[in-house]
């Protein structure tokens, strides 16, 4: 068995590749690296490969070409050690609901080599992470969506593992137990755990990875921070209104150098659009420079570009139902 | 191996105590059988006045032993239904993602159905009792009777567990139930061998279950002619290694050809 360097990627992946039955790829020549500690956002719409590389990488199915390696082992050579590195929470919350949270966290423990006291006292400590502590005894059929994600995740961390998989961790929650989920996830990151989050939620994808990944048809097609992603296909838009449209053209006249001013749109007399890598942050200059011209404004408005954009700019269409989560 | 064998045994334990919620397999695995004793035992028991018919101080101890079998059949079908169940809805991916031989999440599963199938037969052996059965085998005899109906059940249980494993269909599972009866009825589970007729007496001699069911009989009513202990139990252990064998085979596949 390899001996993983500290400075090893915790997800390494090379031209990983899986064909099921009649020639369907659903990872295709699919190439990342997930550093140690970070919060990784593997972003695409249903059916793009997230849930297959997942399973490849968690060593619940084997791929049919390349390489991959988690927390510096083999997923295929060297799977047990990579079952020993991570924790995964599955899309398909796979818990029994017959038993009850803590029979559950008792038996994961066991399969982690956890008995007697020490099993009980992880599975206590974990339930009152996750704010089940209430509901440890109850059985999990009787829990809510956001409870049973919520288990799903500390079953994910009885061993305390380096990498955690979170297979769409947040589908169809309300905000409120998303919230709960994404602090406890940047919790956990901020512990030193590393995060290979898979989503289909922008917002997600958003405020929790430090690095996106974009997939589609099995193939990464974008790659980087948010910021950066966003930043590629576009600046920031301010959609100023203004409350006279005869001071239009001051209007622009006045914020040219802070940026490129759109054309005037005849149908909107009293809109100026402003586009400039400021964001907002541009927000206080412009109304500044507006004011010095004399121009009154109504109201600021700014838009981003999101990462639907750069998913629409890298492969021409849009991710299904994508924008916030629900 | 010690950490191994408590996986083996919260699996065991998880297996058996998930099964006691399931009103739809607590039914068919303790109540079923018993309903079969009740017909059997009230509606055929003249079957003893005739001519060949062991004699039996008890009808009902005669008819026993095939009330335990039949329970440790449908111990194994369930924990069959049950492993199908834990992979038709995810729950055996959990398991496959941790760091356990795979053998093990196996055994895991044949130690509930052992657990279920003594439960069943000492519950089995406590109503007949109450009902007027006289067991005339020792005490140890009685304790090896539940003994081998566990060993059956291990048998039914692997084989059940492969087809799982194979198929990953709660419904397959579910449609081989009348299989079950097949088995049963070609052993001289509720009759002696001798009175079968003659088709189903040479039927009966390649079932396996027909050294178990008269082992049983024979520790349970202390007649060792009714059954050899010795047969019954290699036959009950044949079946239960070679069924574990290939619950363990088909997994290495199934994880081969993921």
């Amino acid at each position: 068995m390899s001996v993983p360097s500290p400075s090893s990627p915790a997800v390494e992946v090379s031209g990983l590749v899986r064909e099921f039955k009649g020639g369907i790829r659903a990872v295709d020549g699919l190439d990342l690296a997930v550093a140690a500690g970070e919060i990784y956002g593997f972003l695409g719409p249903n059916g793009a490969g997230k849930t297959t590389c997942v399973r490849i990488l968690t060593t619940l199915l084997r791929p049919t070409a390349g390489v991959a390696r988690v927390a510096g082992h083999d997923v295929v050579a060297e799977a047990d050690a990579v079952r020993r590195a991570i924790g995964v929470a599955l899309q398909e919350a796979a818990i029994d609901p017959l038993m009850s949270g803590r029979e559950l966290l008792r038996m994961q423990g066991a399969l982690h080599g956890l008995r007697g006291a020490a099993a009980r006292e992880r599975a206590g400590e974990l339930l009152e992470r996750v704010g089940l502590t209430q509901a440890g005894d109850r059985r999990v059929g009787g829990y809510s969506g956001g409870m049973r994600r919520r288990l799903d995740l500390a079953l994910a961390l009885v061993h305390r593992p380096r990498v955690l998989f979170l297979d769409e961790p947040t589908t169809g929650l309300d905000p409120t137990s998303r919230g709960a989920l994404w602090r406890e996830v940047r919790s956990l990151n901020d512990e030193g755990t590393t995060v290979f989050l898979t989503t289909q939620y922008l917002e997600e994808a958003e405020q929790l990875a430090d690095r996106v990944g974009i997939i589609a048809s099995g193939r990464l097609v974008a790659e980087g921070a948010p910021d950066v992603l966003k930043a590629r296909v576009g600046e920031p838009t301010l959609h100023v209104e203004l409350a006279d449209p005869a001071s239009a053209d001051r209007a622009r006249t006045a914020l040219a150098h802070l940026g490129s001013v759109q054309a005037p749109d005849p149908a909107a007399p009293t809109k100026v659009e402003l586009r400039t890598a400021g964001g907002k942050a541009a927000i206080a200059p412009v109304i500044r420079a507006l004011d010095e011209h004399g121009v009154v404004v109504e109201s600021v408005e700014v838009e981003s570009p999101t990462l639907d954009d750069v998913f629409a700019a890298v492969t021409g269409s849009h991710l299904e139902g994508a924008g916030a989560a629900p | 191996m010690r950490r191994e064998a408590g996986v083996v045994v919260a699996l065991g334990r998880r297996a058996l105590s998930v099964q006691f919620r399931r009103a739809q397999l607590l039914m068919p695995t303790f109540v079923l059988p018993l309903m079969l004793l009740a017909v059997i035992a009230s509606g055929t028991s003249a079957a003893q006045d005739l001519r060949g018919f062991p004699d039996v101080g008890s009808y009902l101890a005669f008819v026993v032993p095939g009330t335990l079998i039949q329970g440790a059949l449908l111990a194994g079908l369930t924990s069959g239904i049950a492993f199908a169940g834990d992979i038709e809805f995810g729950f055996f991916d959990r398991l496959l993602a941790a760091p356990v031989r795979r053998s093990s999440l196996i055994l895991g599963r044949q130690a509930g159905t052992i657990g279920l199938s003594l439960l069943q037969s000492v519950f089995f052996l406590g109503v007949a009792a109450l009902a007027g059965a006289h067991f005339e085998g020792s005490p140890l005899a009685l304790l090896a009777a539940v003994g081998l109906a566990a060993i059956t059940a291990v048998g039914l249980g692997g084989v059940a567990s492969a087809i799982a494993i194979r198929t990953g269909s709660l419904s397959l599972l579910q449609s081989i139930f009348p299989f079950m009866f097949v088995l049963l009825f070609t052993a001289p589970a509720f009759f002696p061998r001798d009175l079968l007729a003659p088709a189903l007496h040479d039927v009966a001699a390649y079932n396996p279950l027909t050294y178990v069911v008269e082992a049983v009989r024979g520790l349970l009513t202390g007649d060792a002619s009714a059954g050899g202990a010795g047969a019954g139990l290699a036959a009950a252990v044949g079946m239960a290694v070679a069924a574990t064998a290939l619950a363990t085979f088909a997994l290495r596949e199934r994880l081969r050809t993921l």
